[in-house]
């Protein structure tokens, strides 16, 4: 009974391909080959819509300063998950592992979030929050 | 500090003993019959179905349609449903898949975390539709055969988009989601991947939906009006609305040729039939209607599910910098290979 079971998932996730449904064309837009990891201080986070924006300066070994733009999560689904603008301040220390644009600048999108003390930012295993907007009501929450 | 988002293990093991909502299919196959009647039993409504004060079943409410069940049956899936378990497990492995596409070498299109971008859809509630596909009739799940006259106007497309030049060469041809445009907003309404949800809100007369991917609202007048005169299309297209019983029922026509919905023409017409089988369910189906396009109509049906609310604002064009560095991109490309050319000219 499990193997049918196994054999039939498997064979159905083989040929179910995986379908994209981000808003945009990921490798039109990033480089897969051009991964930087990038450690710097927040300043600025642009919560707009379809995906917000993280602002960091990243000191180099010299001392310059250089900002990057990072593309994170949609406004919304964050949100959703009780995220706001004040979950990570302005100043607050960053690592962010991505991929550059390819349009030059200094523009990536994030792979992981992780905050100084090793925290990955967002990380859910799955699963809605309990009592965020998008989760199933709460019996007896409901407003008349 | 922000481990609050750390979701503990303990709301997976929770989410997962979360009673399955099943609405009853109208599969011609017997053994799903058999197998949704048992579940329509199970999931019967204990009380009278609400209703509004003109005595309207009252369809109003915060409601999603987020699932992983894709509109054609996988080729191995052989049958109408899967058990809990077997959902179970397609929903973990898809959740693992949305993942793993972090890395490159593990699929065609290498993307961001679509968990820590708050995209996977597990996050919002997941319907549970045991379906293994949207599509109920014909019975094989899948999509009926392309009319001749379907298949050249597929080919013209086709045809016309290469002619434009690459996919991101230009603006026009970045595909609509990306671009703001429209994004599964239909009819009908498959999931949209991220921000599925929904409002309903009715009065004696018109029914509204607010979808929130792209912002996008229906107005469905229930007053016996006429469609709107033939050279009037639209995204969403000119719906109309009444009642058939406890049944929503609800025409769309006068679409624009530029939907395209899975190859369909302007001329697709859809039924959609909105019936509220519990206090958390919606029944929506549809059904799918183009003789240009293919030999005989066809129909899906998929649950809506209570969430909680609000359906939030999506300004999809607020801050869409994908399409400048897509573009900006490609010119970069396109100069580069010019000043290779160039170079090798020279020589």
């Amino acid at each position: 009974m499990r193997i049918t079971l196994a054999v039939t998932i498997t064979a159905i996730l083989l040929l179910a391909a995986v379908p994209v449904w981000a808003h945009h064309a990921f490798s039109a837009e990033f480089d897969v080959n051009k991964p930087p990891t990038l450690k710097g201080t927040l300043s600025k986070w642009e919560m707009i819509n379809p995906h917000s924006w993280f602002h960091i300066d990243v000191k180099g070994p010299d001392g310059t300063v250089t900002e990057w733009m990072v593309e994170g999560g949609s406004p919304n689904t964050l949100i959703r998950l009780g995220v706001t603008k004040n979950t990570v301040k302005v100043g607050t220390e960053l690592t962010i592992e991505g991929y550059q644009a390819k349009e030059g600048t200094n523009k990536a999108v994030g792979r992981n979030f992780v905050l100084a003390d090793g925290t990955r930012l967002f990380l859910s295993l799955g699963g809605s929050v309990p009592g965020t907007p998008g989760a199933a009501p709460e019996k007896g929450s409901e407003k008349k | 500090m922000n481990h609050r988002f750390l979701i503990p293990l303990g709301v997976i093991a929770l989410a997962i003993l979360v009673a399955v909502v099943l609405v009853a299919p109208t599969s011609a196959a017997a053994q799903a019959q058999k197998a949704a009647a048992t579940a329509t039993k199970a999931a019967a409504p204990a009380k009278p179905l609400p209703r509004t004060p003109d005595g309207q079943p009252d369809l109003q409410g915060y409601w999603t349609n987020n699932s992983y069940t894709p509109l054609e049956r996988p080729n191995d899936a052989k049958k109408d449903f899967y058990t809990l378990e077997e959902l179970r497990e397609v929903e973990k492995r898809r959740a693992a898949q949305e993942d793993e596409q972090t890395v490159p070498g593990t699929t065609a299109d290498v993307h961001y975390d679509f968990t820590q971008f708050g995209l996977d859809r597990s996050q919002t509630r997941l319907t549970d539709n045991l379906r293994t596909s949207v599509i109920v009739d014909p019975p094989n799940g899948k999509l009926p055969p392309v009319t001749s006259e379907g298949q050249k106007r597929a080919a013209d497309r086709a045809a016309e988009r290469r002619k434009q030049g690459a996919q991101y060469d230009q603006v026009q041809n970045i595909p609509l989601g990306s671009r703001c445009v429209y994004q599964n907003a239909g009819p009908p309404m498959l999931p949209p991947g991220y921000n599925p949800a929904y409002q309903i809100l009715q009065s004696k007369d018109t029914v509204i939906i607010l979808i929130e991917m792209l912002h996008e609202v229906r107005v469905i007048p229930l007053d016996s009006r006429p469609h709107a005169p033939q050279g009037y299309r639209s995204w969403l297209g000119d719906s109309r609305g009444h009642w058939e019983g406890d049944t929503l029922v609800v025409e769309t026509t006068n679409f624009s040729d530029k939907v395209g919905f899975r190859g369909a023409s302007e001329n697709m017409k859809v039924t959609e039939r909105f019936t509220r089988v519990s206090d958390d369910a919606i029944r929506y189906e549809f059904t799918v209607n183009d003789p240009s396009t293919w030999e005989i109509p066809w129909k899906g049906e998929m649950p809506f599910v209570k969430i909680n609310g609000p359906v939030f604002e999506h300004a999809c064009h607020e801050g869409n910098y994908g399409v400048a560095n897509t573009l900006k991109a490609v010119r970069i490309e396109e100069k580069k290979a010019a000043d290779e050319a160039a170079k090798k000219g020279t020589k």
